[in-house]
C-alpha cells in the first residue's frame, strides 16, 4: 500500500505518463488544481469500500448507537481528500471549473473549438 | 613421399589380407605386427615438412584398411578389442593407432601431448563417422538432391520479381518506380500453380533424416540467469522501441487500441470484465457466509438485510460481496468489548 502510493507519488508529480503513440503528447497536468482534483479522485477510489460499510452502520436504526457513534469517529478519522463529494468535474483539456459538459468532459469554449472543426463525432450546428 | 605412403598402405592391405587366410588366433598377432611396423617406418622415414593433415589422413585410411580387414575376419578376433559396434564414444581406439599415434606426436616439432591428444580424438571421431556411415544413418546428399525438382519460373513472374527489386529505386523526384502491373488473373493463377507444385514436394518422399529431434534437456532451464542485466533491459527495451512501429493505416490503429484496451471489441460484449465464471446460486445465497455472527440480536439482523442487499445487486462479483462480508465479520469482532455493556 505504501510502495503504491510512493511510485503513484513519484508519477503524478505534475506529470502523465507519455504513451508511445505520435501526435500531441501533454505530459504535465493542466495546473496543479487539477492536480489535486486527480489525487482526491485516486483517494476516493482507494477508501470507497471501507466508507460504504461505515456508512451503511451509521445509518441504520437496527444497531445500537454508542456502535454507530463509533462509527463516526471512524469515518471522521479517514482522510479528507478521500470524501467523494470531494471532487469537481474540471474540464480534462483546460481546467476549466465551470461550464463543464460531462458528456465530453470538455468545457464549452473547447468543445465549440472542437465541434467547429468536426472532431467531436455526431455534433453539428443546429440550425432550424 | 606421398607415392611412397600409398604403396606402403598397399603393401600393409596385401599383408593383411594375406594373413586372413592364416589361423584365427594368430591372425591376430600377425595383422598387428606387420602394419604398426610398416607405419612406423614409414613415419621414420617421412619428413617433417609433411603437413599435420596428410598424417591424419594416412591415419585414418589405416585405420579404415584395418576396419575392413576386421570386419571380414569377424567379430570373434576383435571382441576384446570392440566389444560392440554400438557404443560409440566410450569404444576403446586400437591400441596399435594409439602406439602410431604417439611415435607421430614424438615426431612432429610441436607440443607433443597435445598433439597426441588431439590425433587420438581424430581418431575416435573418424570412427565414429565411419561407423554412421556403415550403418547408413548419415545424410545421403543424393536421397536430397533427387527430391528436389526445378520449377520452371514464367518470364511474367520473373519480370513482376526483378520489377520488384526495382522498385526500392527513388526517381528523380524522390517517387517510387511502381512495378508495371501484369494481368492479375494469370499471374495468379501461375502463382498458386507454383504453390501448389511446392505443396505437393513437401509430402512426397521418403524421410531425409535431417534434422533430428531436438532432445528435451531440462539444463537449459537451469541455465536461466537469476536477474536479467541492464544490458539485457536495454536490449530489451530496443527492440520493444523498434518492433512497435506506428500504424501505417487507420484499420491497424483500431487494431493497436483493441489491443490496449481503449477500443472495444466488436460485437459488443456487455460483460467483459465482470464474468467470473461463479453461478447465479454462488450470488443470491449468501447464507453460508453468515455463520461468524451470532444467531441473534441486532446484529443478525443488520447482516440479513446487508446480504439481502447483495443478492440484488448484480455490479458485484462474488468475491467482492464475500469481502464485504467478511469485513464486516472483523468490525464486529474487535467492537465486542464495546458491546458487551
Amino acid at each position: 500500500m505504501a510502495a503504491a502510493a510512493l511510485c503513484w507519488a513519484l508519477r503524478a508529480a505534475r506529470k502523465v505518463l507519455p504513451s508511445p503513440c505520435p501526435g500531441q503528447v501533454r505530459s504535465y497536468y493542466v495546473d496543479w488544481r487539477m492536480l489535486r482534483d486527480v489525487k482526491r479522485r485516486r483517494l476516493a477510489y482507494e477508501y470507497a469500500d471501507e466508507r460504504l460499510r461505515i456508512n451503511a452502520l451509521r445509518k441504520n436504526t437496527i444497531l445500537p448507537k454508542e456502535l454507530q457513534e463509533v462509527a463516526d469517529k471512524e469515518i471522521a478519522a479517514l482522510p479528507r481528500d478521500s470524501c467523494p463529494s470531494r471532487i469537481h468535474n474540471r474540464c480534462v483539456l483546460t481546467s476549466r471549473p465551470r461550464g463543464v459538459r460531462r458528456r465530453w468532459r470538455l468545457s464549452r469554449i473547447v468543445f465549440r473549438h472542437f465541434a467547429d472543426h468536426g472532431q467531436v463525432s455526431g455534433v453539428q450546428r443546429a440550425m432550424w | 613421399s606421398t607415392s611412397s605412403v600409398l604403396s606402403a598402405e598397399k603393401d600393409k592391405s596385401t599383408s593383411s589380407k594375406g594373413s586372413t587366410a592364416e589361423g584365427a588366433s594368430k591372425r591376430q598377432e600377425g595383422t598387428a605386427e606387420t602394419p604398426k611396423q610398416k607405419l612406423l617406418d614409414i613415419i621414420g622415414n617421412m619428413k617433417v615438412e609433411v603437413s599435420y593433415r596428410k598424417k591424419l589422413q594416412e591415419l585414418k585410411a589405416s585405420e579404415n584398411k584395418k576396419q575392413d580387414t576386421n570386419r571380414l575376419e569377424g567379430p570373434d578376433s576383435e571382441g576384446p578389442q570392440r566389444p560392440a559396434e554400438g557404443i560409440q564414444r566410450g569404444k576403446p581406439l586400437n591400441p596399435e593407432l594409439v602406439k602410431a599415434a604417439s611415435a607421430v606426436a614424438s615426431s612432429l616439432p610441436l607440443n607433443k601431448k597435445q598433439t597426441e591428444s588431439e590425433l587420438l580424438a581424430q581418431l575416435r571421431r573418424h570412427e565414429e563417422t565411419t561407423d554412421k556411415q556403415k550403418k547408413g544413418e548419415t545424410i545421403n546428399i543424393r536421397n536430397v538432391i533427387s527430391e528436389m525438382t526445378v520449377k520452371k519460373q514464367s518470364p511474367a513472374q520473373r519480370g513482376v520479381r526483378i520489377s520488384s527489386r526495382i522498385s526500392l529505386e527513388l526517381d528523380d523526384d524522390g517517387q517510387r518506380i511502381r512495378p508495371e502491373r501484369f494481368s492479375s488473373q494469370a499471374f495468379n493463377s501461375k502463382r498458386y500453380f507454383f504453390f501448389f507444385f511446392i505443396c505437393r514436394s513437401l509430402k512426397v518422399g521418403k524421410r531425409l533424416n535431417i534434422f533430428t529431434k531436438a532432445s528435451t534437456e531440462p539444463e537449459h532451464a537451469l541455465k536461466t540467469v537469476s536477474s536479467p542485466t541492464i544490458w539485457d533491459l536495454e536490449f530489451a527495451k530496443e527492440i520493444a522501441v523498434i518492433t512497435a512501429q506506428p500504424p501505417r493505416n487507420g484499420f491497424e490503429e483500431m487494431i493497436q487500441w483493441t489491443k490496449e484496451g481503449i477500443l472495444w471489441e466488436f460485437p459488443i460484449d456487455n460483460e467483459v470484465g465482470m464474468d467470473d465464471g461463479a453461478e447465479f446460486h454462488e450470488h443470491i445465497f449468501l447464507d453460508k457466509h453468515l455463520e461468524g455472527f451470532p444467531k441473534d440480536g441486532p446484529i443478525r439482523h443488520f447482516m440479513e438485510l446487508v446480504i439481502c442487499g447483495l443478492s440484488k445487486n448484480p455490479y458485484l462479483s462474488v468475491k467482492q460481496k464475500i469481502e464485504h462480508i467478511e469485513w464486516f465479520e472483523k468490525y464486529f469482532e474487535e467492537k465486542k468489548e464495546l458491546l458487551q455493556e
